[in-house]
């Protein structure tokens, strides 16, 4: 299930934000690590919305829920839990 | 044996736009991608029916209904006449002055503002500080080259001014929606409307506002970042809303309608703008130092929806300034022969 959540993921940083799956860290920030911007936080919350039907709320939109793959992974598990 | 092609047979992407990819007929892998792209137009039908109902529940409980980023060129200035006529807002007009605003641009801000019956104030930074922002959003590596990919450094910088003041005013007077003109192509369709974040999104530019810093000092949290002062008194965060992204005319369509309301072409500006002397100078850096234009991206959008021809594109692109135009908006920028050699390289 996680590995799903994981692929879906990274294939869809892969093709929204123009890099390839293996250049994409899973430990670091997304934003640290200059591959998305603050608006790509929104994209990322969209993407979470549309394909896992969770809808992110303000107070949920922090670093320790988003700042990193590995963590946005863990938030959705959580959420869908 | 196949050579990539200089450009996209289809769009304007470039052989040197990152990630691209092009099949034998000369097809970029970003136009064979869109085919099967479909929940685009889903996303920004959402996005129409949340702006209707926001704007329904908020409308004449502050001040002002609405701040708009207003630039003075075509794509904001249709924004701020739909977010009046159509959408009887109540809207503040709100003008970032570079110090490069083109004088036109300025003409039509007045003439606009009084035929739609708006308010409208003017920022003007001073330009001990923003010249050298310029030059250092120019000259160094602030930005990561992904968020390079839709916009130059030098917008990027100028626009984070104008969203943090924007969103200043918006916080000081309680208004809750903040307008800007952008199109699909510059920002994604789930962009469209969102509720402003402020706590994160500003921890998620720390690592640029530390290189700011680096360079420009502690000046830069007064022009990016809000006051604990007033976070501490805001009891809610405004919305963010690009309502053309909705609205979606052609090029054409907008330049009728916006000359029916007296919105006159400014002719001091590079094609690609239609209110900044250093639209121009800005796309110059880019290309020098990735080899594409900023402009590429939302052309080549605008291309496959059908919203202007790759033609009219191509037209925009080769519409650079002159070089003795970038000359002087360098000496004005106080840039030395060496710093001038150095880019692109
Ligand atoms: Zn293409």
């Amino acid at each position: 299930m996680a590995e799903n959540i994981k692929g879906k993921f990274l294939d869809f940083i892969a093709r929204n934000f123009m890099v390839e799956i293996d250049e994409i860290p899973l430990d670091e920030s997304l934003i640290d690590e200059g591959i998305i911007d603050s608006f790509g936080l929104i994209e990322i919350a969209s993407f979470i919305e549309s394909e896992f039907g969770i809808l992110v709320k303000e107070e949920q939109m922090t670093r320790s829920n988003f700042g990193s793959v590995h963590l946005i992974v863990d938030f959705v598990k959580g959420q869908e839990s | 044996m196949t050579t990539s092609p200089e450009r996209c047979c289809k769009c304007v992407l470039s052989s040197s736009f990152p990630t691209i990819a092009f099949d034998e007929n000369g097809v970029c892998s970003f136009c064979r991608d869109e085919m099967h792209m479909p929940t685009e137009a889903a996303t920004i039908e959402r996005a129409q029916e949340r702006i209707v109902e926001l704007f329904e529940s908020e409308r004449g409980q502050a001040e002002y209904d609405a701040i708009m980023c207003y630039s003075g060129g075509k794509d904001s200035t249709y924004t701020l006449m739909t977010a009046v006529k159509k959408y009887n807002l109540k809207v503040l007009a709100f003008t970032l002055d570079n110090g490069f605003t083109s004088p036109a641009a300025f003409e039509n801000i007045r003439r606009i503002c009084d035929e739609l019956g708006v308010d409208q104030i003017t920022f003007a930074p001073s330009a001990k500080f923003f010249k050298p922002l310029i030059k250092v959003s120019a000259l160094e590596e602030v930005y990561s080259p992904k968020t390079l990919v839709r916009i130059s450094a030098i917008c990027n910088s100028c626009i984070s001014v104008v969203n943090n003041s924007a969103l200043k005013l918006a916080l000081e007077k309680e208004v809750p929606f903040i307008l800007a003109g952008f199109t699909l192509g510059q920002i994604p369709a789930n962009g469209i409307v969102y509720k402003n974040n402020y706590h994160f999104f500003r921890e998620s530019r720390e690592v640029y506002l530390e290189r700011l810093r680096d360079s420009l000092g502690h000046a830069v949290d007064d022009y990016f970042c809000i006051k604990d002062s007033l976070l501490n008194k805001t009891k809610a965060f405004p919305y963010n809303v690009n309502l053309l992204c909705v609205e979606d005319p052609t090029e054409a369509e907008m330049f009728q309608v916006i000359a029916q309301i007296g919105w006159v072409s400014p002719r001091d500006v590079d094609g690609c703008s239609s209110n900044c002397r250093l639209n121009g100078f800005n796309n110059f850096i880019h290309q020098k130092n990735f080899r594409y234009s900023p402009y590429e991206l939302e052309l080549s959008h605008l291309i496959r929806k059908g919203k202007i021809t790759r033609e009219e594109a191509l037209q925009k692109l080769s519409d650079t300034l002159q070089p003795e135009v970038i000359t002087a908006i360098m000496k004005e920028l106080a840039f030395s022969e060496e710093e001038i050699k150095a880019i692109g390289r």
